[in-house]
Order: structure tokens, then sequence, then C-alpha cells
């Protein structure tokens, strides 16, 4: 198990490698750099600011320094912003971000286990039309398009009530939380309901379930003991994946939300093509993505006995 | 009916009564299970035999209450444990019935335990439902359980999840998991089907070892005649979900009452190298069960069809002790019917079955 661990993290380091190099390449193959912005300025400031930044060395050279610098922990200093560092950027900004994924990711996993089931639980019947059409809705309708209608429901809430329910929009409380990682994780836990939802019909009509009914176990014993756990495995696989969606489409949420997180900032440096926050910010996020497979793959091995071994 | 064992005194331990079970299904209804009835006592072996599709598994799972309904239908029947009714409930006087009075175990051990829960735990999990033991002491009793199944190192095999076992430990690990709070009743489902043949050998002891100690009734539902050879008392032979013959295990194999037996007898596999032997199959397939014919489901394939079996289903007819065939053959009217049944055995077999035709006096005696 340990060994699998340590056989995980050094593949990621070498995909982490390549997100670099690859967003590395990328970024110069872009016409333009973060000095030619709105502001016209002199070749003799622009040859200066060059030299400064190191822009004026050739590509390869450029690259080395740059793996160099990653490979110790320094993003650089912000091209566009005065005297911040990357580093600083990500410490001050990726908390926000974090509490919002992971309160989506919750969201996500709750509610698609606990739809996914009802559906199950209700094949056929009303409750299992209702929510499926919702499924459908949420899987392709963009998370933009959530936040815009949410904001617009909590204005009319407030309105109505005269008071302020909920916040529209910002940062800072529990309340401002809420919102934005339901319209977040909305389209995960779609995508999650389904598949639980087809899981769990799989199970349902298992042996091993019939066996359990053959030894007169309560219908309620067999749900939790029995079927919830064999449920979960493929939404524990599509787990990984599902973080990474929504760490991206956070992004989005994040500017309509008005939140400070790190999304937005990664946002705005692709427009400046401020090279050391893109940099800096997608290495952050690839590292962060492919942590978090590894760790939902040693989960899964913690919840399937089978895999745990092999 | 012709069964007439069951005393007045005290009702038998199991009691099956014109059971009738349907399917709705897309294509129309299915009548899988069309009256069947038996009855069974403590510490007999009782198997059920006939082919795939003949309503065997579906006649002991709707006893169960395992069969999903919809698209099952109980359409009509009864039956009692101890005199008291089963059918449609899980329960009798609020406790669940199943796992505490009647165990089962099925087909495939490799798909029918939580691959997901250790083995001891899935053994200990009945215990603490119907003994209401705590969890500590349940897991003890199911190593003990494991060590009765014949499991070696059972403390630590306990702590295993099903894909370390093989499929001989597992159907031995089911076995304990059924016997677990000692039922009455043990309802085995093609329990050597998926295994291998020296390893059927074992489960098969260990289920008479079983019932030997402690007089369960078992309820073996088989289409192997040499498990039936080997561990029954009675027999009930079904066929398109009715029982057409039943007797007692000499009965069926030396004085069999219907042609189906005949028929099923016939195509055993003989291992006898001297003899030049050839396999007989059954000619035809099983009725249309979405609606089975009118007269006689087995005419259609059956040698010694007559034109009233095409016409009008056959009572059951007495023709022994506890013996009787659902065959026209069987009537007052067609002198000589029995014996035209038993002598195909002596054409269609290598004559290891000894003297048949006078079998059949015998009993009429």
């Amino acid at each position: 198990m340990l060994l699998y661990a340590i056989k995980r993290l050094i593949l990621g380091i070498i995909t982490v490698w390549f997100i670099a190099t690859a967003t590395f390449l990328a970024m110069h193959a872009v016409p333009g750099d973060p000095l030619s912005g709105d502001k016209a300025m002199t070749a003799q400031i622009r040859q200066n600011l060059e030299k400064k930044y190191g822009l004026d060395k050739p590509i390869g050279e450029q690259y080395l320094i740059y793996l160099n610098n990653l490979a110790h922990g320094d993003l650089g200093i912000s091209y566009t912003q005065k005297n911040r560092e990357v580093n600083d950027i990500i410490r001050e900004n990726f908390p926000i971000s974090a509490t919002l994924g992971i309160m989506a990711v919750v969201f996500a996993g709750i509610g698609g286990t606990l739809f996914g089931a009802l559906t199950a639980l209700y094949r056929n019947k009303w409750p299992d039309t209702v929510i499926m059409l919702a499924v459908i809705l949420g899987i392709s309708v963009p998370s933009f398009v959530f936040a815009a209608f949410s904001q617009l429901i909590i204005v009319k809430i407030n309105t109505a009530l005269g008071f302020s329910l909920l916040p529209v929009a910002g940062w800072g409380t529990v309340s401002h939380i809420l919102v934005p990682s339901m319209v977040l994780g909305l389209g995960t836990m779609a995508y999650l309901t389904r598949l639980m939802r087809s899981s769990m019909l799989e199970i349902v009509s298992s042996d091993y379930i019939r066996t359990a009914n053959a030894k007169g176990l309560a219908q309620t014993r067999i749900f939790t003991q029995h079927q919830i756990r064999n449920a979960i495995l493929p939404l524990v696989t599509v787990l990984g994946p599902a973080i990474a969606a929504i760490t991206t489409g956070s992004f989005v949420v994040e500017l309509v939300f008005a939140i400070p997180g790190l999304g937005r900032y990664f946002v705005q440096a692709v427009q400046q093509l401020d090279y050391t926050v893109i940099m800096g910010t997608t290495v952050f996020f690839g590292a962060f993505l492919v942590l978090m497979v590894i760790l939902v793959d040693l989960l899964y091995g913690f919840i399937d006995p089978r895999v745990r071994l092999n | 009916m012709t069964q007439n064992g069951s005393g007045e005194t005290q009702p038998p331990l199991l009691e099956v009564n014109d059971l009738k079970v349907e399917f709705d299904t897309y294509g129309g209804t299915v009548q899988a299970v069309r009256g069947v009835s038996f009855s069974i006592e403590g510490g007999q072996t009782l198997a059920i035999v006939g082919e795939s599709g003949c309503g065997k598994s579906v006649t002991v799972q709707t006893l169960m209450g395992l069969v999903p309904m919809p698209p099952g239908r109980l359409k009509s029947g009864t039956a009692t444990l101890r005199g008291e009714n089963i059918l449609g409930q899980t329960q009798i006087g609020g406790k669940d019935f199943r796992g505490s009075e009647i165990g089962m175990i099925f087909q495939d051990p490799m798909t029918s335990l939580n691959p997901t829960m250790t083995i001891g735990r899935q053994i200990a999990e009945t215990l603490e439902v119907h003994r209401g033991w705590s969890r500590k002491k349940s897991l003890a009793r199911a190593v003990e359980l494991l060590e009765m199944a014949r499991i070696p190192e059972a403390a630590q095999r306990a702590k295993q999840y099903p894909f370390e076992f093989s499929g001989g430990m597992l159907q031995r690990a089911m076995i304990a998991m059924a016997i677990a709070c000692e039922p009455a009743i043990l309802i085995a489902d093609e329990p050597t089907t998926a295994l291998d043949v020296t390893i059927q050998a074992q489960v098969l002891d260990l289920m008479q070892d079983l019932q030997r100690d402690r007089g369960t009734a078992i309820i073996l539902i088989t289409h192997d005649l040499g498990v039936v050879a080997r561990m029954a008392d009675e027999v009930a032979v079904m066929y398109a979900g009715q029982i057409v013959e039943r007797g007692s295990v000499d009965d069926i194999f030396y004085r069999p009452a219907h042609p189906y037996t005949v028929g099923l007898r016939a195509a055993m596999p003989s291992n006898n190298p001297a003899a030049e032997h050839r396999l007989l199959p059954i000619e035809g397939s099983p009725p249309d069960l979405f609606s089975p014919p009118v007269g006689c489901a087995y005419a259609a394939r059956c040698p010694h069809a007559m034109r009233v079996c095409n016409t009008h289903d056959p009572a059951p007819f007495a023709v022994g002790k506890g013996h009787f065939g659902k065959c026209w053959l069987h009537h007052e009217r067609v002198p000589g019917g029995a014996q035209r049944i038993v002598s195909a055995i002596a054409g269609a077999t290598t004559g290891d079955v000894v003297q048949p035709a006078s079998a059949n006096q015998g009993d009429a005696r």
C-alpha cells in the first residue's frame, strides 16, 4: 500500500512537470508578452524591463531558470501587480477557492448519493421522474446560468422578505458560501446522481442482496450495510475528475459571485499575459488535482478491499 | 389431493399447497409455478429436480419472499411453517423467519456474498439480527461456525473478504451463514452447480453431517440426479411449473411413474465403460409458459402420448405409498400403462436397473 502510494506520487510529479512544460510552451507561443499592455513604452524602458525579468534571454534558458525556481518552490513575481509574489497570491486566495471547492464537492457527493439512492428506490415512480429530469437540466445547463439565476432568485426573496436573508455576492460569512458552492457543485451532483442510480439498480438485483434478504435482514440494514458501500464505488472512481471539474468551474462562479478566489486571478493573468501568475496558478492547480486524484485512488482502496491487495 | 401424509395432531414442518406464481412481462404473463404442493418433516431431505426453467427456484424463492412482486404475482396457494402462514409475508409473530427458521444457500457462492464485507461479519450479522447478540459474541460464534464448516484457520479466515476464498470454501461459508441460527429448514438452491466435482462432494458431505447432528430438514434443488441419489429421501420431479412425480428416492430411481422421470434417468450419463452408450436426450423443448398447453405439459415430448394427453391435464395418480405420478398411463382405462413407463427404462438404459416390470406390481399390493 505504501509502495503503491509512493509510486503514484512519483508519477504525479512527472505529470506536474509535464503540465508546467506544456504551459510554458503554450504561453510563449501566444503573441505578445506581459509588457505589451495599454501603455506604450519607449524601446529603452522596454529593454530594461525585459532585462529585469530575464525575458531577453533565449527561451531554452528561460525554461531552465523557470524549472529551477519551481523546484525550489519559487513561483516568481507578478509582472503586472506591483511587488506581489505569486506565492503570496496563492497563499491569500487559494484557501477561499479551496473552501468553496470542498463545500461544492461535499454538496455534490452527499446530494448525488442521496438523490441517486432515492431514484433507485422509487424507480419509475414520480420521485425518480422528477429527479432525473432535474439531473438532465443540471448536466446540460452551464454553471454561470445557474449562478445568475440563483442571484436573481436571492434578490427576489430578499425584496419580498424586506431584509437580506442571503447575500447576493461577496465573501466572508458562512451564508456567503452556501449558494455559490451549491451552484458550483450542481453539475457534478447531477452526474453523480445518475451514476449512483444505475449503480444502485445493479446492486439491488445482485446475488448478495438476495442473500441478505434470505438472511432476514431489515431493509434499512440491507441498505446501509450492503447496498450503499458497494453502490458508492463507481462514485469514488469519478470523484477525482469531479474535483477537477469543480475547481475549473470555480473560475466562472467566483467571477459571478465576486468571490476573491484564485480563479479570478488566473483568468485575469491570462488576459494580461502575466507569465509568472499563469504559470504559478496552472502548476499549482495541476499539482493540487494530481494530489486529489491520488488521494481518491487511495480512498478507493480503503473502501474496496479487492483493490487494497492488488 | 393425493398427499395424505399430513398428521391431524401436529402440522408438518413445512407444507406448501397449490402454489401458483406468475410473472407479468411485456410479452405477457408467464405462469412459472402452476400448482405445486409438497411437505417436509424435520431431518428429511426433499430433492426438487427438473430442467432449467421448470420453476424449481421460483417455488422456493417465493416461499422465502425473494421473488420481487411485481413483476411476480402470487396467484394462489398456501404455505405454512409449523401451521403458521409464511406466504406473502416474511415474518411470523413479528420476527423474520428467514435466516432464523429457514436458511438458504444459493447456486453461485462467488456472487452471493457481499464483496466489501468480511466473511465473519456476514455470518455474525445473522446472529446479531435474529438473536440480538453483541458484535463480539456473534463474531466469536461465526468463527466456530466456520470451523464447523471445515474452514481451516477459521479465526484468520473470518477476517478475510470473499475474493480471498475459493469457490468451495465460499459455499461452505455460505452454509455456515445459513445455519448460524440453527434453522429448522435449509434450502439449498443448486448448491453444487457452480463447483467442480471433488468440491461438490465436500459441500454435500457437510450438509449431510449437519443434518445428522441437528435434524435439519433440507430442501435440495438440483438437476443433478447423482446428487439426488446421494442426498435425498424424497424426490419431487418438476416439469413446466408442476410436480409431475413425487416419491421416495427408490421410487424415482427404480419405479418411476412418469415418462419425464424416465427421460431424465435415461439422459444421465453412465460411467460403465463396458456399455456402448450414447447420451439420450429428451427430444424437443419445454412448453411455452406464456400459454401452457391445456393437456399434459409433457405430451409434446412424451413417447407414450395418447389422444387424451393433449386435451386433458392428468390428475396425480397414486401408485404407491407417498408416491404419485401425474400421467394418464396410470388411469384404469389404460391397461398395462404403468408397465409401459417402467419398461421404457429397461430399453433406454443399459440394464443396470433391476427388476423393472415387477417393481410396479409390488407396489400395487
